[in-house]
């Protein structure tokens, strides 16, 4: 039986390696950079560039398929996921890496019908490395096969994070308490790269054993959703609950158990969500 | 100086050599054992590089000292003298290499008079050779280096470690730091899990800053050299001049940007490298709260 997506999977993989080639060579050139919700909060021209690419390359061969796209929703497009066809598209994912050329900056696309993500795409640029996975066709980066750990004991384990300013004083103050929780279990250790969709590939080929991130987009999380689950890892809430695409948080591990414990442990802070207004 | 030349030169191909070892056992199951705490890790890998890169050196240089991560913890004294001495760490990220986790280094430095004179920095899974002779510009695979030269500590992006420690003073000083550094605003923190990489990246440009309190003088003095001649500042967290023994380090774009991170970061109390000769089986662990 055919399947109806493969095609879709196939053309945003091609488009998706033309993305990260625009983005190195933008890496031998001055960035130039503007500020969108904060000083922290980069967008650079490269950033837009490549979302355009992107859109424009798909609506010429689907053009009914929908988009969200995180420099689009920042111009005003709507971010609401509905049951349609719908590309959820971070252009760079690790803008500040990308403006520093800190090595961790990736194109990130997850494909989504009925709601339900039936691919997801991540290339980690710098390093060219092609993660992708398809519902039920098992995970792989440049064409090879990856698993999660399979960490069961939190103690062994390494997780991943990543620690922003917050303007509110108690939201800043309950992340940095989350980490320190999470440390004292003990974990072996905690890392923090700088792109939520890479940060989400390492755990799905084992090289860490757990992701949290309170704050974070649909458009962070969607093509990385898809490569840990067909890695054998396990995607929730921080709640412990069934994760949520558009709630801006998720635990991310290699095992159930480790992702529970995380959940017991994080304190959540309210971080909006994707499909309403802030 | 040209008679170190050759040295360092050794030292690069030995530590090709030993990366070899290395990215053997990168792949392989491993078995761990605990230092100083549950999150200070050391395998029988760090144990066997240490060995060979050492015994190559005395082969070569039989008048030369050593001081090593794993001699070290194995009850060798840790002494700084005027003698020519490689300052060794096999395995610099053992816990990013116990998890598979891509920054794994070996940190080679080579003191003659207390000053070191080279320090060669192979961040092995990556296939980047970092180093830098004293005097004579640092390089990566060959190609030079700058550091940013970021004078804005609002426009840095700063790198750190969480490291090992696990008592509360510890833990507490490292996230106020964090909270108060981000608060400046600085663009943002990351963190890679091997002091002497995150060191590189400041040589490179990739970051601006790095600072950690808690390492030790076989994680840093490689790095320290390669930052400087890049262009970059090494400095104590508190401003004062850099000293390796001292478990605490900024290194830098610029010195602005140093200065100012000196001014927001708060030490934990440390031992020294050097203060306990008749240190045991541990790799010196800071000092927590209760004191």
């Amino acid at each position: 039986m055919d399947d109806p997506w493969m095609e879709c999977m196939d053309h945003c993989i091609a488009v998706t390696k033309e993305a990260g080639k625009m983005i190195r060579e933008a890496l031998q050139k001055d960035i130039s950079i503007m500020q969108k919700s904060s000083p922290v909060d980069l967008v650079t021209e490269t950033d837009q560039k490549v979302e355009a690419l992107i859109i424009s390359s798909i609506k010429k061969k689907y053009p009914t398929h929908s988009f969200i796209g995180e420099e689009s929703v920042a111009a005003g497009a709507p971010s609401i996921l509905t049951d349609s066809p719908t590309w959820i598209i971070d252009p760079i994912d690790g803008t500040t890496n990308f403006v520093h050329r800190f090595p961790f900056v990736s194109v990130s696309i997850g494909f989504t019908v009925n709601k339900e993500i039936e691919f997801g795409v991540v290339y980690s640029c710098i390093e060219e490395k092609m993660y992708t996975a398809r519902k039920g066709k098992g995970a792989f980066c440049n064409g090879v096969p990856i698993k999660v750990s399979g960490q069961e004991d939190i103690t062994k384990s390494m997780v991943l994070t990543e620690m922003g300013f917050k303007s509110d004083l108690q939201h800043f103050r309950t992340m940095m308490a989350n980490m320190e929780s999470i440390l004292t279990i003990p974990v072996h250790g905690i890392r923090a790269p700088g792109s939520a969709a890479v940060n989400m590939c390492l755990v799905a080929c084992g090289a860490a054993d757990a992701y949290y991130h309170i704050g974070i987009h649909c458009w962070d999380m969607a093509g990385g959703a898809a490569i840990i689950r067909e890695a054998g890892g396990v995607i929730m809430d921080i709640t412990g609950g069934p994760f949520d695409l558009m709630s801006r948080r998720l635990v991310t591990a290699s095992s159930k158990a480790i992702a529970e414990h995380i959940a017991q442990k994080i304190q959540p802070f309210p971080c909006g969500r994707d499909d309403t207004e802030d | 100086m040209a008679e170190w030349t050759e040295c360092m030169n050794f030292g690069i191909t030995i530590a090709r050599q030993a990366s070899k070892v290395i990215l053997e056992a990168f792949r392989a199951k491993k078995d761990v054992m605990l230092k100083s705490s549950p999150a200070d890790l050391v395998t029988e890998t760090d144990q066997r590089v240490e060995k060979m890169l050492i015994s190559r050196i005395r082969e070569r240089y039989p008048t030369h000292k050593f001081i090593g991560e794993e001699s070290v913890a194995a009850g060798e004294k840790l002494e700084l003298t005027d003698s020519p001495t490689w300052i060794i760490d096999p395995i610099d990220g053992t816990v990013n290499f116990v998890h598979r986790f891509p920054f794994v280094a070996i940190s080679i430095a080579f003191a003659v008079n207390k000053q070191t004179e080279f320090g060669i920095v192979y961040s092995c899974v990556e296939d980047k050779m970092y180093r830098a002779q004293r005097g004579g510009g640092a390089f990566v695979n060959d190609v030079p280096l700058h550091t940013s030269g970021q004078e804005d500590i609002t426009k840095s992006l700063v790198v750190t470690e969480i490291g090992a420690e696990r008592d509360c003073l510890a833990l507490c000083t490292m996230t106020t730091n964090i909270m108060n550094l981000l608060a400046i605003p600085i663009q943002g923190i990351r963190a890679v899990g091997t002091a002497a990489v995150d060191m590189v990246l400041v040589a490179t440009g990739g970051a601006d800053a790095y600072y950690h309190i808690g390492m030790h003088c076989w994680d840093i003095a490689a790095s320290a050299l390669i930052v400087t001649e890049a262009g970059g500042v090494v400095l104590d967290t508190d401003g004062s001049e850099f000293d390796m023994m001292s478990r605490k380090v900024i290194a830098a774009s610029s010195m602005p940007v140093a200065k100012r991170i000196a001014q927001v970061v708060r030490a934990f109390p440390c031992t020294r490298d050097d203060e306990d000769p008749a240190r045991v089986n541990n790799g010196g662990h800071c000092i927590s709260s209760g004191l």
